[in-house]
């Protein structure tokens, strides 16, 4: 079913978009190197594949006229999840060029600020590409050239936002969150502490008592943008 | 090249005074140097080595060395990095200053650097909030509680964006090694308290208001808005009444309104001081209404005055009744636009096909097109003309320059302390040759009162 895929297709993004962000933390600091840089252009890759393929199929269901209200409601709310995905990923690449012009490599000193930081990133690009290991092959010169690209890139996802919020007729504020205040404290996080979870699930929803926060959607206002 | 920051902000508001963080940014560059830099060393945790750890004497003694001033100066100027977020403690991480002893601080990295374009998001705040919660298993210190609650609530729609993001970038930290993620929480952890400091705490992120032009340049000359305000201020300042003297006199201070009757809008001959203001802009000729009427008079002279009773209609049209405006608009268009009209307007012809267009509904500002296009005209061609035609030349003689008032006529009215002397010496008076009945003296007393209160307003 459509929204089954959805979903799925949102949470890779989510990913991607998470695992981005990590890497552009690192930018610029002694964690930086000829392999971030590769690591960053491989993620953007995909995670721009990931949003057009998103876009296309909840525009798609959006657009159908023959949907119920529930459904309706449902996609709107996978819309806003989109939206504000794309729009952590576009500060996060325009923050990737600013910092990636600043701190240049190709420099015969190069001067990268002493974060403390020295490991390697691999492991979370591997998370985002969901390969068991990164393959390296980019050339030496992969911060002139890809800053090129992400210049490009960039305008792009701006154009591509900018149609969204023009063409696609959905009222962000009107979602209604699915989860309540503490949600994140539910699932399981990790193999080890899960029953460390349980019992500070109880004390989390005592702790947080002022929200009844619905589980239905309720129904929205469709306003004309 | 630039990326403007612009996410779809159709308000462009601007955050001021951040033209340090430029500067700020290349010294902390110099600190990196391995040679002339700060010395650092690596900070041992239970079981992991952390390197890059800085002292705050040893940043202290650098700054002193590197700016050559004193060590209370270069202390205010390290506590000023740490406050903006540049480098931040690794002990006691909450306040937010140098302490010239052995603690141990760390450089930020460049992403959370402070910036003049990327404001802080709150959604991130709300996603730090809700991985937060995740590792401290659901207790937050009580101003993030707070804050998260106020989050959850006004931006619920995007709170399931935000549990999934919390999730996905938890379980991305958790791929690198232990010792990078010990650095990657405290650098985290050292934005927020600089962005979202705890309620009570002064923050150097403090700016005031958002404001609507950039700070940093003028976007149409180039010139900074603090240039363009000291021309103002040095343009105008002989022509306020407050700041120079005003001739006559200010009416305020002299009880003498000549000032006020000789600057009105129909007077003949107009004071010098108003005719050197209409040099100063078009804008300023076109709004007073007596430099309006001379510069009527010149366009007379000159065969064009229909330039500008054009830009009058559209005025009028503007500022006029919703009601009059249809045929106040087809008035104008008969007038000035049409095909062999009476007062044909020259105008380009993108303009008058737009203004025609409009016309078939007309609004307020369906003329707007045509109207800047004839002030543009004006301003560039007639303005000048005027400036220097004989009209103006006459005009400008004849002005008169009133004399100064000499406060010889004036006649100030009591003095309040006075007036309370006088009715003290009164009482004492009464009070002196009393009559018996005292009753009759009150009665006396607040009628005398009575009477003296009406003068006091004169």
């Amino acid at each position: 079913m459509g929204k089954e895929e959805c979903k799925t297709m949102l949470d890779a993004l989510n990913k991607v978009t998470a695992c981005y962000r990590h890497l552009v933390i690192a930018l610029g600091s002694t964690s930086d190197s000829q392999n971030l840089r590769e690591e960053l252009k491989k993620t953007r890759k995909k995670a721009q594949e990931l949003a057009v393929a998103n876009r296309t199929k909840l525009t798609t269901l959006l657009k159908d006229k023959t949907i119920s209200k529930d459904d309706r409601a449902e996609y709107e709310r996978l819309w806003v999840l989109f939206s504000s995905s794309m729009e952590l990923l576009e500060v996060d690449m325009k923050r990737s060029l600013e910092i990636g012009q600043d701190f240049p490599l190709k420099v015969p000193t190069r001067h990268l600020i002493q974060t403390g930081m020295t490991g390697s990133t691999n492991a979370v690009a591997a998370r985002a590409m969901s390969v068991q290991n990164m393959k390296y092959e980019a050339d030496s010169n992969i911060d002139t050239a890809d800053l090129r690209d992400l210049q490009t890139e960039i305008t792009q996802v701006s154009q591509m936002m900018e149609e969204m919020e023009m063409k696609v007729q959905v009222a962000p504020w009107a979602v209604v969150a699915k989860q309540e205040a503490g949600a994140e404290l539910k699932s399981n996080m990790s193999v080890g502490n899960s029953s460390v979870g349980v019992i500070s699930i109880s004390c989390s929803l005592f702790l947080f008592r002022v929200f009844s926060c619905s589980f239905e959607c309720k129904k929205k206002k469709h306003c004309n943008l | 090249m630039t990326i403007r920051n612009a996410l779809r902000d159709h308000g462009q508001r601007y955050r001021p005074r951040m033209a340090c963080l430029k500067k700020v940014e290349k010294v902390l560059l110099e600190m990196q140097d391995p040679c002339t830099g700060v010395k650092s060393q690596p900070q041992r945790l239970v079981i992991t080595i952390i390197p890059h750890a800085i002292t705050g004497e040893d940043i202290i003694a650098w700054l002193a060395d590197r700016f050559q001033i004193d060590a209370q100066e270069a202390r205010s100027f390290g506590s000023m990095l740490v406050a903006l977020g540049y480098i931040y403690p690794l002990q006691d991480h909450k306040r937010l200053v140098i302490k010239p002893d052995a603690s141990l601080y760390r450089f930020q990295t460049p992403y959370f650097w402070p910036t003049q374009q990327w404001p802080v998001e709150d959604t991130d705040y709300a996603i730090y909030l809700a991985k937060r919660n995740i590792r401290k298993k659901g207790i937050l210190e009580l101003h993030e509680q707070e804050q998260y609650n106020h989050l959850h609530k006004w931006m619920n729609h995007k709170w399931d964006f935000v549990v999934m993001q919390a999730k996905e970038q938890y379980r991305a930290a958790k791929e690198r090694k232990k010792p990078d993620r010990v650095v990657f929480d405290c650098q985290e952890r050292a934005y927020w308290v600089v962005h979202r400091p705890p309620p009570g705490t002064v923050s150097a992120m403090d700016y005031g208001l958002d404001r609507r032009t950039d700070p940093n340049t003028d976007e149409v000359t180039g010139e900074s808005p603090h240039d363009l305000l000291v021309k103002y201020s040095a343009t105008y300042s002989g022509h306020d009444p407050f700041l120079s003297k005003c001739l006559p006199s200010s009416p305020w201070l002299t009880d003498d309104t000549t000032y006020w009757t000789m600057n009105m809008s129909n007077v003949e001959i107009p004071t010098k001081m108003r005719v050197e203001r209409w040099t100063f802009s078009f804008k300023e000729l076109l709004s007073d209404p007596r430099g309006r009427d001379d510069f009527r008079l010149f366009l007379k002279k000159e065969f064009s005055g229909e330039n500008l009773a054009f830009w009058e209609g559209c005025e009028d049209l503007k500022w006029g009744t919703a009601v009059t405006m249809r045929e106040k608009a087809e008035q104008i268009y008969k007038t000035f636009l049409a095909r062999g009209a009476p007062r044909w307007i020259n105008i380009d012809g993108k303009t008058m096909e737009i203004t025609v267009k409009g016309l078939k509904h007309p609004h307020r500002y369906v003329l707007d097109a045509a109207q800047t296009h004839i002030y543009m005209l004006m301003k560039k061609d007639s303005y000048g003309r005027y400036l220097k035609s004989p009209v103006f030349k006459e005009t400008l003689k004849k002005a008169i320059c009133p004399e100064e008032h000499k406060f010889k006529n004036r006649r100030p009215s009591l003095s309040p302390i006075i007036i309370r002397q006088q009715e003290q010496e009164q009482r004492a008076k009464m009070a002196a040759n009393a009559p018996v009945d005292i009753t009759q003296v009150m009665s006396k007393l607040s009628k005398q009162g009575k009477e003296m209160g009406p003068r006091h307003s004169k």
